[in-house]
């Protein structure tokens, strides 16, 4: 029997232990809802640390997601300021279109309106100093141009091309003080020079006393000198100063053209004389 | 060599930024002439043979671009560098502040002798109030515009080995 026993140990072991499982089971069928001693300790001692690994675990997940959030919002980002720069730049390309087709359709209609052959001409470059008044364009002795030539923009007068070199040339704009041009007040029809004052300013010099010369008045070539064609407007008239002696008057212009910001010119190449 | 091609290219850069750039983005008086501080360097830390050639170089290349009598500048310049030259000596010149001081000063000094050369051999009357409501601002932004530039030491390749 002893030996019997011996032989089989193993499977009776084994049997046992699944049969006190199975009595501790069918104990505990009737206390299935609450937790036992056993159950107590254990979830008291790994609730803890559940509750750690599962943070660990939530944090990771949130920075895996929100990584890939962040790579896709990124890469959202760049392409979104990638299209707000492309479209900003087509914007910008437009209205610079826009604005220059509004300038050269005001050029090409002086152009018409003038009987010289003319040659328009971009600014390139400005005096760097304070006190002289001059441009530099694009066109120089290749294309025709000489010293004296007049320069006009839409809007009236600009100047007198002054030294011009193989490809560009210098424009004496009639704000520079040693620019001079003969011209008439439209209205009243006085006589004067019109002198550069520096700054934006012009004068319109030895206008007698007795000239009716009125605020708003608009000043235009003579057509005297035969630079420029007569009747090409300068500016208007904006202060008028008669003194109690003296035989001329004081009298200011604003010149018709905005020569601060003037970008395209026409010269006339052929002088009036020619 | 180098530095010839070094000098041009920064006269050239200079020249650029003066007449297009800068006559864009800067109101009228506040536009700085960048040559004349190369020539306040010049008179104050070079001193080489050739340095007044280079003065007076700077000063034609400027009426070149400004104004329309050509040599004014020169003139001016060439002056401005011999009387530097003969102080230089006297001054404490790695002191930047002093070499600031001194292109406000040659600044003045160049516009002034702009407005006598230009009413004795020109006929531009009334230029003084042009002149002198645009003197002191480019002599500022001149001053400005030199801090900058000799912070930078770009160009410490001028100076003679001292």
């Amino acid at each position: 029997m002893w030996e019997l026993l011996k032989k089989y140990r193993l499977v009776i072991g084994a049997c046992t232990i699944c049969l006190m499982v199975l009595v501790f089971y069918s104990l505990n069928l009737r206390h299935k809802r609450e937790a036992t001693a056993l159950e107590r300790t254990l979830l008291g001692v790994l609730a803890p640390l559940a509750g750690g690994a599962a943070s660990i675990t939530q944090g990771i997940d949130r920075m895996w997601s929100d990584y890939i959030d962040l790579v896709n919002v990124r890469a959202e980002n760049k392409r979104l300021r990638a299209s707000v720069t492309s479209l900003n730049g087509r914007i910008l390309a437009n209205q610079e279109a826009i604005l220059a087709n509004e300038r050269l359709k005001k050029l090409l209609q002086l152009k018409d309106a003038v009987q010289a052959p003319t040659l328009a001409a971009s600014v390139i470059g400005e005096d760097g100093s304070p006190w002289f008044r001059t441009l530099i364009i694009d066109r120089g002795e290749e294309d025709g141009l000489r010293e004296g030539m007049a320069v006009v923009a839409a809007g009236g007068v600009v100047g007198q091309v002054v030294k011009v070199a193989a490809g560009s040339s210098r424009i004496l704009l009639l704000t520079d003080h040693a620019s001079g041009i003969a011209a008439i007040v439209q209205r009243s029809r006085a006589r004067g020079v019109v002198k550069g004052k520096g700054g934006d300013r012009c004068s319109l010099e030895f206008t007698v006393r007795e000239d009716d010369v009125k605020v708003g008045d608009i000043v235009i070539t003579s057509g005297i000198g035969q630079i420029f064609p007569k009747g090409y407007p300068i500016g208007e008239v904006t202060m008028v100063k008669k003194g109690d002696y003296g035989i001329f008057q004081t009298i200011e212009i604003r010149p018709a053209v905005n020569l601060m910001r003037i970008e395209e010119v026409l010269i006339l190449v052929k002088q009036p004389h020619d | 060599m180098i530095n010839s091609l070094k000098f041009t290219f920064i006269v050239a850069l200079a020249l650029l930024l003066q007449q297009t750039l800068l006559p864009y983005w800067l109101a009228d008086p506040f536009q700085p002439n960048l040559l004349i501080i190369f020539v306040v360097y010049l008179g104050l830390r070079g001193g080489r043979r050739g340095d007044w050639l280079l003065a007076l170089l700077l000063g034609l290349i400027q009426d070149s671009f400004n104004g329309i009598y050509l040599g004014m500048f020169g003139f001016t310049f060439l002056t401005i560098y011999f009387l530097l030259r003969s102080m230089a000596d006297r001054l404490y010149t790695d002191n930047m502040q002093l070499m600031i001081l001194v292109t406000f000063i040659a600044t003045i000094g160049a516009g002034l002798l702009q407005l006598v050369l230009l009413l004795i051999f020109s006929a531009a009357d009334g230029l003084y109030a042009s002149l002198f409501s645009g003197l002191l601002p480019q002599g500022l932004v001149n001053a400005l515009a030199a801090s900058l530039i000799f912070s930078c030491s770009i160009f410490s390749f001028l100076e003679k080995g001292r």
